[in-house]
């Protein structure tokens, strides 16, 4: 399964990270730097294995022990991202990555 | 013999008697007042001088009630107003295009409203009225409302017995005290101050303008740290126009002659105040100033059976909404359904109040979402509400949630505000809330979606949204030439 942010979506990069509205609910989110550098690898990665690869080798280096947690984290995130509508998971085949923003 | 009571006779009494006298063998309709013979002020009603417009969602309701209530008022010469097609509308946002959706107002004077609702409600003798007549307490005990104490015309206090007693007395309603006097439960209240006064007066109108003119409305402006301050103009019958200006604590509106014309002038755009020049005034400028939103959860209470509350005495919310007869009416008919279900007997009140209750919430969610933070509770706990839009903030993975809105939403939030001024969509959303014909604001996503990855529409200057209606731009013309001439 690949991933992708929600259509229902409109994010922005801002001083404080990523910024979220979602149209669906009318809800606004803001992710802290964690949180913001993950959507962001989603935005443009749209896999969680790149995702997940990408973050241990940033924080994690060679410690095992400290690249389990960083997983763990990654997938509490997107659970969480997923079950609020934000991200979604579809087959491989369909095109990952959509983007909406301010125009 | 089933015997049913209403105490008050403004409109969500008369529309509660109408009601009851399909299920009751005998209405008493007990009013405080006399009635007028015409479609006057009633002394007993402070608001009577005021606008009061009949919002889409209670003219359907009033039109089920009573089959026809709308046409014979605009027979006898109310004006109905779509909204935002037929009204001038200047937000805070910016100027309203003319977009025609399911969403208008009827506009009269509440003189005229009641005499016709009356005649309509009361005329086939079903319900018998007590005018001059006082209410003075219940009946019953904690269990069981059993009657009412009454005084007629100054006379010593009798007891009517009811099956029903329905208190319809409005903001004045003594039905918390009253309930305590027979030992039920304490009532829950909940006020939220506004600020806000408003004062009003009647015009005759010019002639071609006179019932050709849209509603207009302006609100305040956004600033920050000063009064807000505001009009509206609404056509009534007799070719009169009606004209309120309102303002908050420090802003308030005068109501002497040269005040209340400075007042007008001094807002965002000079249209009221150039229409008042036009017209010639009726009467004194009449202040208003209870503008409090109330509400009595009589729903939590631990009511005694045989008793029901309806209309501004459970919830009464600052008349500046104009939506306090709408609801008396959206009241009346879950009142119509409720007796319809269960009838006049035991399983009718379990759920009664609720339900009552049920037809008043988003009347009172928008009103005290429009009109402040702070929601006083009268027992003396302070509970802080947000005001203002829906606004959900979380965190990421380990922050907290933010308490002021970063530029982002605020930039989203600009673009909705606007957009809603341009889109038949989001503007046929934004009324249909507003005039109680839909249940939620801005349902239609995919149009929120498009208008906030669109490039946003230019936004209306003042002479363009008066040119949208051409009898307004033409009297706007000629009184310019007239003026330069």
């Amino acid at each position: 399964m690949s991933l992708r942010i929600s259509e229902a979506v409109i994010w922005q990069e801002t001083g404080e990270g990523v910024s979220l509205y979602n149209t669906e609910t009318g809800d606004f989110h803001s992710l802290n730097d964690t949180g913001s550098r993950i959507w962001r690898l989603v935005a443009s990665d749209g896999e969680r294995e790149p995702v997940m690869f990408k973050l241990s080798r940033e924080f994690a280096g060679s410690n095992s022990a400290m690249s389990r947690r960083i997983v763990a984290d990654v997938e509490e995130f997107l659970g969480a991202m997923i079950e609020q509508g934000l991200i979604e998971e579809i087959p491989a085949e369909e095109p990952a990555v959509k983007e909406e923003s301010l125009s | 013999m089933s015997r049913a009571v209403v105490l008050g006779g403004g409109l969500a009494g008369v529309l509660a008697a109408a009601v009851l006298a399909g299920h009751a063998d005998e209405v008493v309709l007990v009013e405080g007042d006399r009635y007028p013979s015409g479609p006057r002020p009633r002394r007993g009603l402070p608001q009577s001088h005021h606008s009061h417009v009949l919002v889409a969602g209670g003219a359907r309701a009033l039109d089920a009630l009573l089959p026809g209530t709308v046409d014979a008022l605009l027979a006898n010469g109310a004006h109905l107003r779509g909204l935002p097609g037929d009204a001038l509308i200047y937000s805070a946002d910016g100027w309203f295009h003319r977009l025609h959706t399911d969403a208008h107002l009827i506009s009269c004077t509440r003189g005229l409203l009641d005499q016709v609702v009356r005649r309509r409600a009361l005329g086939g003798g079903d319900v018998e009225v007590w005018e001059d007549t006082r209410a003075l307490g219940l009946t019953g005990d904690e269990a069981r409302i059993t009657g009412v104490s009454v005084s007629r015309q100054g006379a010593p206090p009798e007891t009517v017995r009811a099956d029903l007693v329905v208190d319809a007395t409005g903001r004045r309603s003594q039905s918390p005290r009253w309930l305590a006097q027979i030992g039920a439960g304490e009532v829950e209240e909940v006020s939220v101050a506004t600020g806000l006064a408003y004062a009003t007066r009647l015009y005759q109108a010019p002639g071609d303008l006179a019932a050709a003119i849209p509603a207009i409305m302006l609100h305040p402006g956004t600033a920050k740290g000063q009064p807000a301050r505001g009009a509206t103009l609404f056509p009534v019958e007799d070719r009169r126009w009606i004209v309120t200006l309102t303002g908050t604590r420090g802003g308030e509106p005068p109501t002497d002659e040269q005040g209340f014309t400075a007042f007008a002038r001094s807002l965002r755009h000079p249209i009221v105040a150039d229409l008042m020049a036009e017209a010639t005034p009726l009467g004194v400028v009449r202040p208003y100033r209870d503008t409090v939103n109330r509400r009595r959860f009589f729903e939590r209470a631990r009511l005694p059976a045989g008793f029901a509350v309806v209309g501004d005495a459970a919830v009464a919310v600052n008349p500046v909404h104009s939506h306090g007869m709408s609801v008396a009416a959206l009241g009346a008919l879950r009142l119509r359904e409720e007796l319809a279900r269960h009838g006049l007997g035991p399983s009718l009140f379990a759920g009664l109040q609720a339900a009552l209750a049920a037809e008043a919430e988003r009347s009172w969610r928008m009103a005290i979402e429009q009109d402040g933070e702070r929601v006083t509770e009268r027992a003396g706990e302070r509970v802080t509400e947000r005001a203002g839009e829906r606004v959900t903030e979380r965190a990421g993975l380990d922050g907290a949630p933010r308490r002021e809105p970063n530029a982002f939403e605020l930039e989203i939030r600009t673009r909705l505000a606007q957009a809603k001024l341009s889109s038949p969509r989001l503007a046929a959303d934004f009324f249909g809330v507003q005039t109680l014909i839909s249940g939620d604001t801005a349902t239609d996503r995919s149009e929120i979606a498009r208008v906030l990855t669109g490039r946003p529409e230019p936004l209306l200057t003042g002479e363009e949204a008066i040119g949208q209606y051409p009898v307004l731009a033409a009297w706007r013309r000629s009184r310019f030439a007239a003026a330069t001439s």
